[in-house]
């Protein structure tokens, strides 16, 4: 069926079933690769993307139930969040980096709402997002790192 | 024309690069020696480095970057050499070739063989680029310094780029025995370095397995038999699949005869235009499977094997003394049994691999491990020529031991010659989980008695675990390899006058495969737990029990005979434990409800000692910090270092808290990541390491932070007044 959606910003027209997961949309038929499949379950967080700011599991997410709504990916994080990436290069956060795109966007979507997190908050919002490499001390310190930078 | 290649390469061995000096180190472990070719497995590995008439210098690394950084360490310990601008530094990845000497990216091994060639590839070029720019001035070259990416001549106030130098450089011949920098003028080596890919990943911009798309691509989603050794009968296609214009068809794969080795396992691939199709697809295949042998195996059944083959007399690895004798003589006996249960390495990125059959030669882009043996494993299959197989690594999302058996990358090739298009296979979490390498399940049997100084005067220990050489090598090879049991084992650093150090193997009907750290995890759990109960029984502080055994003890000899100058040294065990006892505050008053366990070991030529702190008042013991020594010798990215052992605090609470796989009928029981617990950000501690400066050579960073980990959980719910915890997962 065909579907409208906006991704990052630009209006796309795609004729695919409406059960078909944003996720393998996103990186099958708009070649945005940068949201990983890592799961497929909603229990990873590797497929983390925004839906009108709110953090998402692509991978559970049906286009259907996105159609119509403002979806940014982390290739869209560069411009909204700068200071986020560059806080993740400072501190060396990424391993293998497979997870990273899903950890940014859950810690953008975090900032967004809460400019100063605890540790206990961070903790709590970034739950969903494993990191194999247990780069997770670098992912609290690199969101301190924005939200200082922000003050 | 301002190209050269260097004339003493062999034109097989080099990038072919316009406006470039090309140096290929070809060194043999001891030393420099750009004379080589023939690809001979006796030479060991090499890199290339080239610098560009722009000034770019570009070192390709052979090695495969799975998040240990690699990739940054092999420009450093070059850049270093060299006397390169790091900002002027890029790195290539390079693909399998036999040119480049062992490529196998596992045992932690990149940096301790490959840091001198790596350094005298540096200073090979550093010192044609100094010839080069004292040829032009009519000087010696040793009135010249090359520094910041150019040659200086101090008296003349006179420099040339680096840049500018590469024709006339290029056309020396290379040095034999370059003069390397001495270790107080580094300032490359040593130092942290951001990784190269860091704004690539946090951008969303790098490149992993499934990240490529070739034209005509197709994606084929894997359906892999339920019991390893069944292969697809009947496969019945469900009428909405065939209605689905985007669904190509599907391929069954047999099971491979014979050893199992790196083959595929029975499968059916849907082959689908894109991935979501086949996913779907593969949902709704009704699929009939022929019968295995492995079909009865059960991972209950087969630990109570384990537990048996440690009950009784193994085969014989150490022996002094009569420990049996006075083992069922005495009055009083410690004897403790340890187990740990099935392991998967689950990266964070299902296999993927993408591969393109064109007649008779095909190209590979995958996230492997070791690029070389995948060739060669295609070639064997295939019956390709060696020189119509290429296999190029992405980056590696993950792979801590898994992406080193190419069996995915194999069905890749097999579907797209079937196809004869380029294929994409796409590992979904469940065929991850399903059909990993596993890490072996194990039982460990330690029994002492002690003196009256509360000392061993008798120690017996046993293992028992399925030998990887029985999935990798051939079927019979149950009995535990020498070099497994040199994980932790026959190495041990607990010694007494009567021991005996005894193993038994027996054969599993899953795949077993080395995962990060291998049988160091089991290894360094038995011992240290043990060494904790002997020290309470001694009513000895933990630490003090450790010290009290290494004392007079030098070195530890284990089965295999150690490489020269990597020799397993007391004291720096026992500096690391030292070093943990003060960095942690082991000997201060805890607040209440707060405890400390310590484990201390050494793998990959490594000594790694741990303290974790844990939180009693919570039922699950949460660990809220973690104190980290390593000492790897001479290490090169001082943050790669810290790094490391943080991922491995992770890496290691996994497998210490929650993570378990278990077997029924043949078939895993756990297939994501809601059965198959992975630590998550609430379980992670506050990590800190220190890094033990030392100039010894250069040992292994990605996998000895792992052991120590499990071992001093436990140890620190029993001092926080729990059970004395002696199975892993221990929550
Ligand atoms: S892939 Fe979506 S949560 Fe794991
Ligand atoms: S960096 Fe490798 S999984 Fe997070």
């Amino acid at each position: 069926m065909a579907i409208t959606m906006k991704v990052n910003g630009m209006e796309h027209q795609l004729d695919v079933d409406e059960d078909t997961p944003l996720l393998w949309v996103l990186r099958d038929h708009l070649s945005l690769v940068g949201t990983k499949f890592g799961c497929g379950r909603g229990l990873c967080g590797a497929c983390t993307v925004q839906i009108d700011g709110t953090p998402t599991r692509s991978c559970l997410t049906t286009v259907a139930a996105v159609s119509g709504r403002n979806i940014s990916t982390i290739e869209s994080l560069v411009e909204q969040q700068p200071d986020l990436i560059d806080a993740w290069v400072e501190e060396n956060v990424a391993q293998c980096g497979y997870c990273q795109s899903g950890q940014l966007m859950s810690a953008a979507a975090l900032l967004a709402t809460n400019a100063a997190p605890s540790d206990e908050e961070i903790d709590s919002a970034m739950a969903g997002n494993i990191c194999r490499c247990g780069t997770y001390g670098r992912i609290r310190k690199a969101i301190h790192r924005t939200a200082e930078g922000r003050q | 024309m301002n190209s050269l290649h260097l004339r003493n390469l062999s034109r097989r061995n080099f990038l072919v690069s316009s406006s470039a000096l090309v140096v290929g180190s070809y060194a043999y472990t001891t030393g420099f020696n750009p004379v080589f070719a023939n690809g001979t497995q006796s030479l060991s590995p090499s890199v290339y480095l080239e610098v560009g008439a722009d000034g770019t210098v570009t070192v390709t690394c052979h090695r495969s970057e799975m998040g240990q950084g690699i990739k940054t360490a092999v420009a450093q310990v070059v850049c270093e050499e060299l006397e390169a601008d790091w900002d002027q530094v890029v790195v290539a990845q390079a693909e399998g070739d036999a040119k480049y000497g062992d490529q196998n990216t596992d045992g932690s091994r990149s940096i301790k063989n490959f840091f001198v060639p790596l350094r005298n590839a540096g200073a090979a070029a550093r010192e044609m680029l100094v010839q080069a720019a004292a040829d032009s001035w009519g000087v010696a070259p040793d009135e010249c310094e090359a520094r910041e990416h150019a040659v200086h001549h101090e008296t003349s106030a006179r420099s040339i780029p680096f840049g500018e130098l590469v024709n006339a450089a290029s056309k020396l011949d290379v040095p034999t025995n370059p003069t390397l920098k001495a270790r107080e003028n580094w300032n490359h080596i040593g130092k942290a370095r951001i990784h190269v890919d860091a704004y690539d990943v946090a951008t969303g911009t790098a490149t992993y397995g499934a990240d490529v798309t070739l034209p005509n691509m197709a994606i084929a989603v894997m359906v892999h038999a339920p019991v390893l050794g069944s292969s697809p009968l009947e496969v019945k296609v469900p009428d909405s699949a065939n209605e689905n214009a985007r669904f190509i068809g599907i391929e069954k794969i047999n099971a491979a005869p014979g050893p199992i080795g790196f083959n595929p396992v029975g499968s059916v691939a849907v082959i689908a235009e894109d991935t979501y199709t086949g996913i779907r697809v593969a949902k709704d295949l009704e699929i009939t499977w022929s019968e295995s042998p492995n079909r009865t195996f059960d991972s209950d059944t087969f630990q109570q094997s384990l537990r048996d083959g440690v009950k009784s007399t193994g085969k014989v690895w150490h022996e002094v003394g009569d420990a049996d004798a006075l083992l069922s003589n005495a009055e009083e006996k410690i004897d403790a049994v340890y187990e740990t249960p099935f392991l998967s390495h689950a990266p964070m990125e299902p296999p993927s691999a993408i591969a393109n059959v064109v007649d008779d030669s095909v190209e590979v882009l995958a996230p492997v491990q070791d690029p070389q043996t995948t060739r060669n494993t295609i070639v064997g299959v295939q019956g390709f020529a060696i020189e119509n197989v290429k296999v190029t690594p992405t980056l590696l999302g993950g792979a801590f031991g898994r992406k080193s058996k190419p069996d995915f990358v194999l069905e890749a090739v097999e579907l797209s010659k079937r196809l004869k298009r380029p294929i994409r296979v796409q590992w979904q979490r469940e065929n991850d989980l399903q059909y990993d390498y596993f890490h072996a399940p194990s039982v460990q049997r330690y029994e002492a008695t002690l003196g009256e100084d509360g000392m061993p005067i008798a120690w017996r220990q046993r293992t028992a675990f399925p030998s990887i050489m029985s999935t990798v090598a051939a079927p019979n090879m149950v009995e535990p390899a020498n070099w497994e049991l040199d994980m932790g084992f026959t190495n041990t650093p607990y010694r007494c006058e009567n021991q005996s150090i005894e193993a038994t193997g027996l054969k599993a009907g899953v795949r077993i495969g080395w995962l990060r750290s291998v049988c160091n995890i089991f290894h360094a759990f038995g011992a240290n737990v043990f060494i904790d109960e002997l020290a309470e029984k001694a009513g000895m502080d933990p630490i003090d029990y450790r010290l009290a055994m290494w004392k007079g003890m030098d070195t530890v000899q284990g089965a295999l005979p150690s490489e020269p100058g990597h020799e397993f040294k007391i004291e720096r065990l026992r500096n690391v434990l030292n070093r943990v006892r003060a960095n942690s505050n082991w000997d201060e008053k805890l607040a209440a409800g707060r405890a400390l366990g310590v484990a201390v070991h050494h793998s990959f030529l490594s000594y790694v000692a741990t303290v974790l702190e844990v939180d009693a008042s919570d039922p699950d013991y949460r660990v809220t910090d973690a104190h980290v020594v390593l000492d790897c010798g001479t290490y090169v990215n001082a943050d790669t270092c810290v790094a490391q052992m943080e991922g491995a605090v992770v890496f290691g609470l996994s497998a210490a808290q929650r993570a378990k796989l278990t077997f029924k009928d043949g078939a895993i029981q756990e297939n994501n990541f809601d059965g198959y617990l992975i630590a998550r950000m609430p379980d992670a501690p506050s990590i800190s390491v220190e890094l033990v400066n030392s100039e010894q050579l250069p040992a292994g960073v990605g996998e000895p932070g792992v052991p120590p980990v499990a071992p001093a959980l436990s140890n620190a719910i029993y001092r926080a007044g729990g059970d004395r915890r002696r199975s892993l997962p221990l929550i």
